[in-house]
């Protein structure tokens, strides 16, 4: 397999199984050259931009010389540079050749044209294209101009790797870190055996915590629990060994990279550590809300810029490891009591006498910031999963408002032909609706169906898949959280919305207003 | 720039609310709303509409035309066979778009004035292929009027499709191709027919039109109706229009592997945003060389196109050939928004 075939494979299989078994062959049966300058495109490494995408254009129009119009009718269609060019002049009747090794082959090629005058370069760009097929053109010219995208994520490649040459994926994810030589030997290096150290930097199972009502709250004995604040954060194990920090989110995803900051601070800690805990926006004096901890998450490039303007933290709520030692057989008392003399932020713990002492507690949970309380067993040990017994968590009920669907679109999946993404807005100072949320589910099937309905009779215009509705439907909706934003016209983002209620018994004029919003935002400190 | 635009003194053709008209031979052609006199060009939905009351269609389409329309008095004409109406001489041409579809040409002894209908230059086993017909005005389709469409060979479509077949039937999926109903469908179960003896199982829309399709002589591969099939992953390809994705009807065949067949599936970004992950440029239309060819093999001084691409086909061949061309809105290829 090359790596022509392996894009066919990744870009025309939907399940993420099926692109991991096309890497994990593609592993196994390409050239280790190949293979070595796939995964470097393919994590991302390979940045620099060997053809300009202006270069590209200038090749373009002199190809098309006085039909150049009829150049930008079809990129305009297209919407891709790269697609455009290996539609229009790549071989029509070449079929992609998908054995034989293409990319230091084409890295060659690459590095010759950027070598060549404007003027030869076009002539020798049109006439390397006219000898590919269109997929090969296309997969050259993403990779000669810096833009390639494919549906995988670093972590699904290294995942592939591991299994390709069964190994740790957690030392893969290690021995993959920083740079990357993309020669022949790549394979062998990552299989050299595996060091203490490097078993030492994996994460170990997180344990889950159950929801919990009122009710359920009642029935515990205060005396046996342990209470604290639910951060609204990434939940992450921050590991350190004798030669390495690590920072390993629930959804088995290294982030350590994301973080520079929190890497920094946790030089000071003592090695041979293992701390559970959160992620949190902000400072511990002032914290930000959790969209903005998402851009650290969504950034290719963390920027001093970012960790200026979206610094963040770790605190810490559990000990798994201490010295080397694993206390997850030790009870929580003592892995708290010990967790206490590290020189780290960790969240305030209380032992309540009595229950009123749990509900003091979440009721001060949403002015620190938090979104509910945490109650743990104080005997529970550490196991992986979502163990009854051990951990649960109480959260506060969600923030509401009354908001008019102004935009509906279909949804997916079973709800492929209905109607169920709905945005729904309030009122601003100007009268006017202007967008806060969009919500995807709440209503039952049943009412699914006649919202449908209703929706297609009363479409006042329609952009693509969505129609613009009449402004007359009202639902009210929960969210978890309020933040500023300036992507959103409203100025406003919500946390998790969703629909409580069809609020059939109220008129669009009864819909909440802007303020509404801002008056819940400063109730809350996460501002 | 272009060839001073000759008007002929009265159009043979004009635009009404009910869609185009010949006065002369007081008929309308492929109408929006119920007329007295329809000339059909093939049975689509944005060209064929019930409600009028004398159709008029090219032999071998008036069998999908009574499926479409239901009760309604339609009468057949053999391919360039003419008939009068008025003092127009009207008759049918291949357009090779699908069974019994039809170029319209009608002559008033003045000028000669042909309608396309949709049509395609790729040879296709299900209906007759496209004739060329010289005219001074001609009326023409552009759904793809643009230079990224060019479609591959038919050869080189059904290796690619027989590969992605066995791939996933290897993965013990069932692999499911979405399709228009009526032609493509057909022209897909032909295609396989010609190469193999592999069978398939088709949605009802589809298996209706078959029995039609095989009345007429096309030879189709083996097919049975999905619905009487046995439960579980199949080894046949499923054949079904668009629709039925995220829909109930596929539950049986689960796990399921779309793929669409379309002309659209040439750029990658409209099949990423319809959430197929596999696509097989196949149109029933012509691709844009194929549109330039019939606009200089018709020899016409006057173009008109009526949908898709439009704006672009009558600048190309305003400013490119010399020819005199322009848009004529229609309500054609606008039913559902895929290509028919």
């Amino acid at each position: 397999m090359n790596f022509v075939h392996l894009f066919q494979m990744l870009d025309t299989n939907q399940s993420t199984n099926a692109k991991r078994s096309a890497l994990v062959e593609f592993i196994e049966t390409a050239h280790p050259l190949e293979s070595a300058l796939a995964v470097e495109a393919l994590t991302g490494r390979r940045e620099r931009r060997q053809l300009k995408p202006s270069l590209l254009k200038q090749a373009a129009y002199q190809a098309f010389a006085d039909e150049s119009w009829l150049f930008e009718e079809c990129y305009a269609a297209v919407g891709d540079l790269s697609e455009t060019l290996a539609i229009l002049l790549a071989n029509q009747e070449a079929v992609s050749q998908t054995e034989d090794p293409v990319l230091a082959q084409w890295q060659a090629c690459q590095r010759e044209l950027s070598k060549k005058e404007p003027d030869t370069l076009t002539s020798d760009l049109l006439g390397l294209l006219s000898v590919m097929s269109r997929d090969e053109a296309f997969l050259f010219l993403k990779l000669s101009s810096g833009g390639f995208r494919v549906g995988v994520s670093k972590g699904l490649v290294h995942d592939a790797i591991a299994r390709a040459i069964d190994m740790d994926r957690a030392v893969i994810e290690e021995r993959m870190m920083g740079a990357f030589i993309p020669n022949e030997d790549w394979l062998h290096r990552l299989k050299e055996p595996v060091t203490q150290n490097e078993l030492d930097a994996r994460p170990l199972p997180f344990l889950l915590a159950n929801p919990l009502s009122e009710s359920d709250v009642l029935k515990l004995d205060p005396n046996h629990v342990a209470v604290e604040y639910k951060w609204d954060g990434i939940r992450a194990q921050l590991i350190k060994t004798h030669e390495t920090i690590r920072l390993w989110s629930r959804g088995d995803q290294d982030i350590t990279e994301q973080f520079p900051d929190i890497i920094e601070a946790a030089t000071t800690l003592p090695s041979q550590l293992i701390l559970d805990g959160e992620i949190l926006a902000g400072s511990p004096e002032q914290l930000q809300t959790f969209n903005d901890l998402q851009t650290r998450l969504n950034r290719k490039r963390i920027t001093q810029n970012l960790l200026k303007t979206n610094p963040a933290f770790f605190k810490a709520y559990d000990l798994l490891r201490v010295d080397g030692e694993d206390m997850r057989t030790q009870p929580l008392t003592v892995r708290k009591n010990i967790l206490s003399k590290i020189n780290v932020i960790q969240s305030q713990v209380i032992y309540p006498a009595a229950h009123q002492d749990i509900q003091d507690m979440r009721l001060k949970a949403r002015i620190e910031g938090a979104e509910g309380i945490m109650i743990k067993d104080r005997q529970s040990t550490y196991v992986g999963g979502r163990k009854t017994g051990h951990w649960w968590k109480w959260k506060l009920d969600p923030m509401t408002a009354d908001c008019v669907l102004i935009y509906a679109q279909a949804g997916h999946g079973r709800r492929a032909s209905l109607h169920s993404d709905y945005t729904l807005a309030c009122w601003n100072q100007n009268n006017e609706l202007v967008p806060v949320a969009k919500a995807y589910s709440g209503l039952t099937d049943a009412e699914l169906k006649a919202m449908d309905q209703w929706i297609r009779k009363h479409t006042l215009q329609k952009f693509g898949p969505v129609r613009q509705v009449e402004a007359v439907q009202v639902f009210e909706i929960g969210f978890e959280g309020i933040a500023r934003s300036t992507r959103h016209k409203s100025g406003i983002a919500l946390r998790f919305p969703r629909i409580l209620r069809w609020r059939q018994d109220v008129g669009p004029q009864d819909a909440d207003h802007l303020s509404h919003f801002e008056t819940l935002m400063s109730d809350s400190n996460a501002v | 720039m272009v060839s001073k635009k000759r008007r002929h003194r009265d159009p043979l053709i004009i635009r009404t609310p009910e869609g185009l008209y010949c006065p002369k031979a007081r008929a309308h052609i492929d109408p929006w709303r119920p007329v007295d006199c329809a000339l059909i060009t093939h049975a689509h939905a944005d060209h064929a509409r019930a409600g009028s009351k004398h159709y008029h269609c090219a032999r071998g389409g008036e069998g999908l035309l009574a499926k479409r329309l239901g009760d309604h008095i339609i009468e057949p004409h053999s391919y360039g066979e003419p008939f009068s109406l008025g003092d127009v001489q009207i008759s049918f041409h291949p357009a090779g778009h699908v069974l019994g579809s039809a170029q319209i040409r009608l002559d008033d002894g003045e000028s000669v004035w042909v309608i396309t209908g949709d049509y395609k230059r790729d040879l296709d086993p299900t209906c007759q292929p496209f004739e060329p017909i010289p005219c001074d005005v001609l009326i023409t389709e552009a759904t793809f009027a643009l230079p990224i469409y060019r479609w591959p060979s038919m050869d080189q479509v059904m290796d690619q499709l027989f590969g992605w077949w066995d791939h996933h039937i290897r993965n013990q999926r069932t692999p499911v191709l979405l399709c228009y109903s009526l032609g493509k469908a057909q022209r897909i179960m032909a295609e396989i027919k010609q190469r193999s003896d592999r069978s398939v199982q088709v949605h009802g829309a589809v298996a209706n039109l078959n029995i039609e399709y095989e009345k007429q002589g096309v030879q189709l591969c083996p097919w049975q109706r999905a619905s009487e099939s046995d439960k579980g992953v199949s080894t046949d390809l499923i054949i079904a229009p668009p629709q039925v994705a995220g829909s109930s009807f596929l539950k049986r065949f689960h796990p399921t592997e779309l793929a669409m067949a379309s002309g659209w599936m040439q750029v990658r970004g409209v099949r990423r945003r319809s959430a197929i992950h596999q696509g097989f440029v196949v149109s029933d239309h012509a691709d844009w060389n194929s549109l330039i060819k019939t606009v200089k093999q018709s020899e016409a001084t006057e173009v008109f196109a009526t949908h898709g691409e439009t704006r672009v086909l009558t600048r190309y061949l305003n400013d490119h050939l010399g020819i005199s061309a322009e848009r004529l809105e229609t309500a054609f290829g606008i039913e559902d928004g895929i290509d028919q």
